[in-house]
């Protein structure tokens, strides 16, 4: 299991189109992904579950792969974060 | 007493079935088979999920992402996973653990201090309305298949409603919306169900089974009548049947007013079954086949062959009468399932009848093939709508020929002289009439949209309804304009509005020397009694005065005069 903090840019904030492209991206690795706020957690692979911890622009969340594929899951979500889901 | 306005006259007697009752109150229920339960669950839910694919893969851009979304959520199992569990454990009823399952996750959104998001709650009610109406639906009756003497109640009936329901066991309508030219109006009257709409809260009023007696002249509606209001109602009722007997007199005599001036009285049908009306009511052809019927009970563009098999129907059994053919009518106010058109400021004024076919020549070719071929069975002739322009005529007409050539090449059989008429129904058509009549065969005016674009109201417009009439001086100048250039240009012309059928308004038309008049079979034989009764130089002169009127108001005093002394 490994675990990296990265920090949300969207303006608007993980609300549903950036959230289905997570969920798109998380759904292709057999590693079970969570996202941790605070002190809310929720799966990366169901949208209703990231858009219930309602992300905002410039919050720090860290996500916790953990599965045969955690370090490509990983290293492509962040990199997902960084270009802001292509917004 | 309840009262609404009545649209369709006639006594019915009958049941309640409620169609569409939305925003209905879900109670509390518990199942003895959780099994079917979720069954029933699932497969209203897969279902909306289904047609929301659907919807998605007409998408493109910012919408598709935006629906994308919405389809993932739709998709994910956490938003049922309440719902599932309610059924299975708590043994409630597929709609009641909707409502409760679906409600915990709209209020987890409800709750985020971001506006965006609890915004999401409305996507997530709105699926849930979606899976309700589907498991509801199931429930309801099946309006192709009525009890005797039913009376339906609904918000509105929807044209997809009129086709499929099942008019023989349909003693009356109500309705909360709709006006005298509503859809559902319209329809009631072509079908003698006597209507009322403009009810308020009738789908709330009204529970299914509840017997109701209704009066569709005075818009008046008994629940569980008295003894002596059924008496009363029964007495009305045998007093329209007399009236109709004293119709039956007029039967398959000619038209023509006392002094002998002969004119077309014509029927305007929906679908090949009401040509039955027609002939009962002994109309002299018909003048206008509304052709949606075909294009709007399917799910996918009618063929060639279905629409040849429907206007071969029409022609073989009007046996050699005149049947005016009027091609696809759509866009606006009625809109097609497969044809996905963009949503318009405007739809009265936009894409819409022969400005779609002509840009979209395979649905006109199709169109034109399938009448061009069942003209070889009878009397048909073509009418397009919405002509604005001579260019567009052309156009059409151009297009028609195509379509014979290719009809010649493959030695297909058509009438080779089928007449091609147009809609006089925007007043820029009106005005050209004198040009417009020497390059097509016929006019027909519809007066329900020259009125809406003569007086710019909308039809359907409740606010404004009131400016909405036919009485209007500059509606009969036009109708005078198309009636004078189609005669300069030695053709007839005919109407296929509902003011063609109209008491008051047959004398002034006759007057201003309209060759056809084309209405609802159900109003055929009062027409004629009423031209029987009139001499064509009393109506010019009464026409003359009225052309020298500027209010509807005292157009409409004028017309009632003229009637009373009758």
């Amino acid at each position: 299991m490994i675990r990296q903090k990265v920090t949300l840019k969207n303006e608007t904030g993980l609300h549903a189109r950036p959230a289905s492209e997570l969920v798109k991206l998380s759904n292709k690795f057999k590693s079970n992904i969570e996202l941790e706020v605070g002190e809310k957690k929720a799966s990366a692979k169901s949208i209703l579950g990231i858009m219930s911890l309602g992300i905002k622009v410039n919050t720090e969340i860290e996500i916790i792969c953990d599965g045969e594929d955690e370090q490509t899951a990983m290293n492509e979500i962040i990199e997902a974060f960084n270009n802001n889901f292509g917004e | 007493m309840l009262k609404g306005k009545g649209v369709s006259t006639g006594i019915g007697f009958g049941k309640i079935v409620i169609l569409k009752n939305e925003e209905k109150v879900i109670e509390k229920r518990t199942v003895e088979n959780p099994e079917a339960e979720m069954q029933k669950f699932k497969q209203a839910f897969n279902q909306v999920i289904k047609e929301t694919e659907e919807m998605v893969s007409k998408l493109s851009g910012t919408e598709l992402d935006i629906m994308q979304a919405y389809l993932m959520i739709m998709q994910d199992p956490s938003l049922i996973s309440e719902t599932e569990n309610a059924i299975t454990n708590l043994n409630y009823s597929a709609e009641y653990a909707v409502e409760v399952g679906f409600n915990s996750v709209i209020q987890i959104f409800e709750n985020m201090d971001d506006e965006y998001m609890a915004g999401r709650s409305r996507d997530i009610a709105d699926i849930k309305n979606r899976v309700l109406s589907k498991l509801f639906n199931e429930e309801t009756i099946n309006i192709s298949k009525l009890e005797e003497n039913t009376i339906i109640v609904a918000k509105e009936l929807t044209t997809s409603d009129t086709a499929k329901l099942d008019f023989k066991n349909v003693s009356g309508i109500i309705t909360e919306l709709g006006g005298t030219n509503s859809h559902t109006s319209i329809m009631a009257r072509t079908h003698a169900i006597p209507a009322i709409t403009k009810v308020e809260e009738a789908t709330k009023i009204f529970r299914n089974g509840d017997y109701v007696a209704i009066d569709g002249l005075s818009g008046e509606i008994y629940l569980n009548p008295s003894e002596e209001e059924k008496q009363k109602l029964f007495k009305l009722k045998e007093e329209i049947q007399k009236e109709n007997q004293e119709l039956e007199k007029f039967k398959g005599l000619e038209t023509k007013t006392k002094d002998g001036y002969k004119v077309e009285l014509v029927a305007n049908i929906g679908t090949p079954a009401d040509v039955e009306i027609v002939l009962k009511n002994t109309a002299e052809g018909v003048g206008l086949l509304r052709s949606e019927f075909l294009y709007m009970d399917s799910e996918n563009m009618p063929t060639e062959e279905e629409q040849y098999n429907a206007y071969k129907e029409v022609a073989e059994k009007m046996q050699g009468k005149s049947v005016i053919i009027r091609t696809l009518d759509v866009g606006g106010d009625k809109e097609l399932k497969y044809l996905k058109l963009e949503k318009e400021a405007n739809p009265f004024l936009g894409y819409r009848a022969i400005r779609l076919c002509l840009d979209n020549l395979n649905i006109f070719k199709t169109q034109l093939r399938a009448i061009l071929r069942a003209s070889h069975y009878g009397n048909l002739s073509i009418m397009f709508p919405m002509i604005s322009s001579i260019e567009e005529l052309r156009e059409a007409k151009k297009i028609l020929e195509e379509c014979k050539t290719e009809l010649d090449n493959e030695n297909i059989p058509y009438k080779k002289d089928i007449k091609t008429g147009i809609m006089i129904e925007i007043p820029s058509a009106a005005l050209i009439s004198y040009g417009l009549a020497r390059e097509c065969d016929f006019f027909s005016i519809g007066t329900n949209d020259l009125i809406q674009y003569t007086v710019a109201v909308e039809r359907g417009n409740e606010k404004i309804a009131k400016l909405y009439t036919k009485f209007h001086p500059g509606v009969i100048k036009l109708v005078k304009e198309a009636i004078n250039g189609a005669h300069d240009g030695g053709i007839f012309c005919g109407m296929c509005g509902e003011a063609a059928g109209d008491e008051l308004y047959i004398p002034l038309l006759i007057g201003l020397g309209l060759d056809e008049f084309s209405m609802n079979s159900n109003s055929i034989l009062k027409a004629r009694k009423i031209i029987s009764n009139l001499e064509k130089t009393e109506c010019e002169k009464l026409a003359e005065r009225i052309l020298m009127l500027s209010s509807a108001e005292e157009v409409e005093k004028e017309l009632k005069k003229f009637s009373q002394n009758k």
